[in-house]
């Protein structure tokens, strides 16, 4: 048995509190003690007022509470209607001017419109951005002329044919390495993620991730957290065609280049070979160009060369003429034509030996005379 | 077979190194061989090929 409460001592104008300091205190508890958190409930007593905040309750069978949804978080959403169920990821707090539990609601799905679905899809992309997993910075370019192109899809169906034609058409230089994965259904996840698992250890330059158009359910398994970060870890370059065009999955957001369709995938995967053809041409034509010129640079550098080589002879020639000159005007003025013409004679015998001497001359001995202008015959007295 | 990309580089090297220096005639006439040579595989492989597709099944992987 405890002391009996005495309320008339416990009163008084100093210990009681004033209104406003209890309901602020019990918002600091209710903010303190209840996290930001997802709720689900049915609308009632929805109002949007001018200021464009939406006011309203969200019910159970037993229970219901108070909701703000400020303009600038709903702005983007359609109004709701009352009766509808909806999920709210919501602040709960004080609304101290009336002192009422209330929710501030920051995000609000329908679960009509494939709400749960939206939910999960909208954690699993909060988890992902946290990680930087969807950051523009980290998409790799594609290689120009892959070598092989990996493709996870259905083995069967019309996904796998359009990529294999596509393929075909503008890119047969490469490998196509099908690696079938269910796309649908309880096992997709993880057969998804085996077959990502099995391209990783391959060498493979690039990677489409395809499926064709289907509900909401249908595509899940590429909205999860799972497959997103198995597509993300992948070391090549992702393409990823999930769907239509409409529909953008994880693997989409995750992916290096999403695509409107397997057949675009396929596309933005590979070079169009005649276009390669073409530029092929045209390093023939440089090729050719290139070889041109260069073997130009080399007959200018051997015209240099003989220019410098005549150049040479030439001077060395001028030389040698200078001297032939000069020695020929020596050799003129000791040439026996000109003692003649001072008035010398030689006298020869007649087997052409030139007489030097008296003996050689006995009487009547005949030989021949040269003087400037001619020979004469002689006999001697 | 080279892979494609390897082949297209190695022309696009040889085309620049003819086009910017002042080679002697013998080491352009080489460089010119192998760019001719270069070409017309490069060209094969973009003519002839044919798609090769791959199956490669799933194993189930535990996990």
């Amino acid at each position: 048995m405890g002391p009996s409460l005495d309320l008339f001592a416990a009163a008084s104008a100093e210990g009681a509190w004033t209104v406003s300091e209890v309901t602020k205190r019990a918002k600091s508890v209710v903010e303190a003690g209840l996290p930001p958190l997802w709720v689900r409930g049915e609308i009632t007593g929805f109002k949007a007022w001018r200021s464009g905040h939406w006011y309203f309750s969200l019910r159970d069978q037993t229970a219901q509470v108070r909701c703000v949804m400020f303009a600038k978080q709903n702005f983007r959403l359609p109004t709701p209607t009352d009766g509808m169920q909806v999920f709210v990821f919501a602040r709960p707090s004080m609304y101290e001017e009336k002192g009422e539990f209330q929710l501030t609601v920051m995000e609000l799905l329908s679960t009509d419109q494939g709400g749960l679905w939206k939910l999960a899809f909208e954690k699993a992309k909060a988890a992902l951005t946290k990680d930087g997993l969807l950051d523009p910075a980290r998409k790799r370019r594609l290689p120009q002329f892959p070598n092989r192109i990996a493709v996870v899809t259905s083995p069967d169906g019309a996904v796998l044919r359009d990529i294999q034609a596509v393929v075909a058409r503008r890119w047969p230089v490469a490998e196509l390495i099908v690696v079938p994965a269910q796309v649908q259904g309880a096992k997709a996840e993880a057969s998804i993620c085996s077959a990502l698992n099995r391209i990783k250890r391959l060498p493979v330059d690039v990677l489409v991730v395809a499926r064709g158009g289907g509900s909401v359910e249908d595509l899940w398994a590429f909205n999860t957290e799972r497959v997103a970060r198995a597509v993300a870890a992948m070391p090549m370059p992702v393409i990823s065609a999930i769907g239509h065009e409409t529909d953008v999955t994880l693997c989409d957001l995750v992916a290096d280049l999403r695509a409107p369709t397997p057949s675009a995938a396929a596309e933005a995967a590979t070079p169009d070979r005649a276009e390669v053809l073409q530029q092929c041409g045209v390093f023939g034509q440089r090729l050719s160009r290139a070889l041109r010129i260069a073997a130009r640079h080399v007959i200018e550098r051997l015209d240099r060369t003989g220019d410098r080589l005549t150049r040479g002879m030439d001077q060395r020639l001028e030389k040698s003429r200078a001297l032939l000159t000069a020695h020929s005007a020596r050799l003129d003025a000791l040439s026996p034509l000109r003692v003649l013409a001072r008035g010398y004679a030689v006298a020869r015998d007649t087997d052409g030996q030139v007489v030097k001497r008296v003996a050689q001359l006995p009487s009547g001995k005949e030989f021949r005379l040269r003087v400037t202008d001619g020979e004469v015959d002689a006999r001697v007295q | 077979m080279p892979e494609f990309s390897k082949q297209l580089e190695r022309l696009e090297a040889i085309v620049r190194r003819l086009e910017s220096e002042d080679l002697d005639l013998d080491e352009a006439l080489k460089l010119f061989e192998e760019g001719v040579e270069r070409l017309r595989a490069a060209r094969e492989q973009l003519t002839q090929a044919e798609l090769n597709v791959k199956k490669v099944l799933e194993i189930e992987s535990p996990s």
